[in-house]
């Protein structure tokens, strides 16, 4: 692939802890991520998958390697604001109502008062959200939290969308219905995502490719592309072909995985 | 299930009307025990009788409303200087590690130093009754202030101050968005348990003898015997109510000025 968006290339992340023993999180992982792809990193607990996220979001440093997004190190992309993101916890402040918090990263970018309400109309209304602008983050459901979690990382506009287990915490329906409204927004907005879940099915519904991560120590061991037609829907999931790719990558889990 | 009785507001007062009901009894009735026992004179000087205090404190209300006017006025000023002073050390000490290092022994320190060892201290030097009940007022308020507002500016969670760093935000932004909006519930409740003790405070500088206010009102009274007792008892009273007022004054403008936490109970459907 020419011009890969991300560039990993022999990542490694070493945990000293205080006792002076260390963990290895990741070891020798290199990838390519294409612009407009989306990529799942799939794995159990412990398999460093959310520790590779926040490399790519400068929130974590690597031991070795080198990480280039656009040719630009992961801070410089960060101090420009070029990537939203997404935690497991919608992490919303309490004081704000729905459209500040949306309006957050605006405001940090001291965008103007008009600028900020147009695009937080434009987000409320890719979110579906545009009854509940005025409500407090405690009021809503928490699949409706996650959600606004989600258009205020679209609110920067950013190329790249990092999302570390945003459905998790979500009961089954909530979540199958905002994988599908994950899809739509994408589909819309043409961002490249990196998706980071313990969820297969989750990662083959929504995927280009499923980066499969085993444990101690966290590694690469499969990369799987998913050949399902776009756009997809949620009968998908009932078909022969959708079972086969999960476990295609339930087979390609490598080591002890208890 | 089973069907309660009585309008809501009547289910909500029963307790407490009960205590009260209770509590009076019980005054009545040890009020004359006492009387039974000692001569009139004594009776009233150890426990007069509630129903004389409530027409005492009824017909002089204004006279000690004056007096409690004059320590709520100056508790207040040496309350509002006290919260700014903790509010401000509190912000001191979570921008830097030295900072809090520096000052946190010293204001643990600063509590262990009696009020009631300190105010004639202050007012043996200051002489002047205002300046010193603003000083004590605003000497017991600075300490739950600060205590508080630090922890306040130290409870957002990890999550949010990725989101904030991933957002290439600068330290008073993060303080301006983030960490001050966290802390305003921790400021209110120092500022709820600061406001009586403010007021006591001023008391306690009047009661060495200041030319006005409710403590000068409770010191004279109480040497006034049996003549005394009434108008005695009626000043506590009216001390009373300038804590509990103190109190509701910030219970009100926390309501204000934290409608989330209003807004939170009414949850969407």
């Amino acid at each position: 692939m020419s011009g890969a968006m991300i560039e990993i290339k022999d990542v490694n992340k070493v945990f000293k802890n205080t006792s002076g023993s260390e963990t290895v999180a990741l070891e020798h992982v290199s990838l390519d991520v294409g612009e407009g792809e989306f990529l799942s990193l799939l794995g159990p607990s412990g398999c460093g998958k959310t520790t590779l996220l926040r490399i790519l979001a400068d929130l974590l440093a690597p031991t070795s390697g080198r990480v280039t997004i656009k040719d630009k190190t992961p801070k410089d992309v960060r101090l420009l604001r070029e990537f939203g993101i997404v935690f497991q916890n919608p992490v919303l402040f309490d004081w704000r109502t729905v459209r500040k918090n949306i309006c957050l990263p605006l405001e940090i970018m001291k965008k103007s008062k008009q600028e900020q309400k147009v695009r937080a109309d434009k987000m409320l209304e890719l979110v579906g959200l545009e009854e509940y602008a005025d409500y407090y983050p405690a009021q809503l459901s928490g699949g409706m939290q996650q959600r606004v979690g989600i258009a205020r990382a679209l609110a920067i506009q950013p190329q790249l969308l990092l999302m570390d287990e945003p459905f998790s915490a979500l009961d089954e329906f909530t979540r199958e219905k905002l994988n599908e409204d994950l899809l739509r927004i994408w589909r819309n907005t043409n961002k490249t995502v990196i998706f980071v879940t313990h969820n297969i099915s989750e990662s083959v519904f929504l995927s280009d490719r499923v980066c499969v991560l085993s444990p101690h120590p966290g590694r690469l061991s499969a990369i799987i592309d998913v050949d399902l037609p776009r756009p997809r829907r949620a009968d998908m999931r009932g078909t022969p072909e959708f079972a086969a790719l999960v476990a295609k990558i339930r087979n390609s889990f490598e080591g002890d995985l208890a | 299930m089973k069907k309660k009785a009585g309008p809501a507001w009547w289910r909500k007062a029963i307790v407490p009307a009960v205590w009260v009901a209770a509590f009076v009894l019980i005054w009545e009735l040890a009020a004359f025990v006492l009387t039974q026992l000692l001569p009139p004179t004594l009776a009233i000087q150890k426990l007069p009788f509630l129903h004389n205090i409530a027409v005492t404190f009824v017909s002089n209300f204004f006279s000690l409303l004056e007096s409690g006017w004059v320590t709520l006025s100056k508790s207040f000023v040496g309350f509002g200087i006290g919260a700014a002073v903790g509010f401000l050390l509190a912000v001191l000490m979570s921008w830097s590690k030295v900072m809090e290092k520096l000052a946190f022994p010293y204001l643990i320190i600063s509590q262990m130093i009696p009020i009631l060892g300190l105010a004639p201290i202050v007012y043996n030097i200051v002489r002047d009754g205002d300046v010193s009940r603003i000083l004590i007022s605003a000497y017991i308020t600075f300490f739950p202030i600060a205590a508080n507002t630090l922890s306040g500016l130290k409870s957002s969670g990890q999550d949010e101050r990725d989101l904030m760093f991933a957002y290439a935000a600068k330290k008073p932004t993060v303080y301006r968005k983030l960490l001050l909006p966290s802390a305003l519930p921790h400021l209110f409740t120092g500022l709820k348990i600061a406001a009586p003790m403010s007021v006591t405070a001023a008391i306690v500088v009047e009661l060495l003898g200041t030319s006005s206010g409710i403590g000068v009102k409770i010191l004279y009274t109480l040497y006034y015997g049996a003549n005394g007792a009434l108008m005695f008892w009626s000043s506590i009273l009216m001390a009373a109510l300038l804590g509990i007022t103190s109190y509701y004054i910030v219970f009100w403008a926390e309501r204000l000025c934290i409608p989330w936490a209003v807004a939170a109970r009414k949850k969407a459907g």
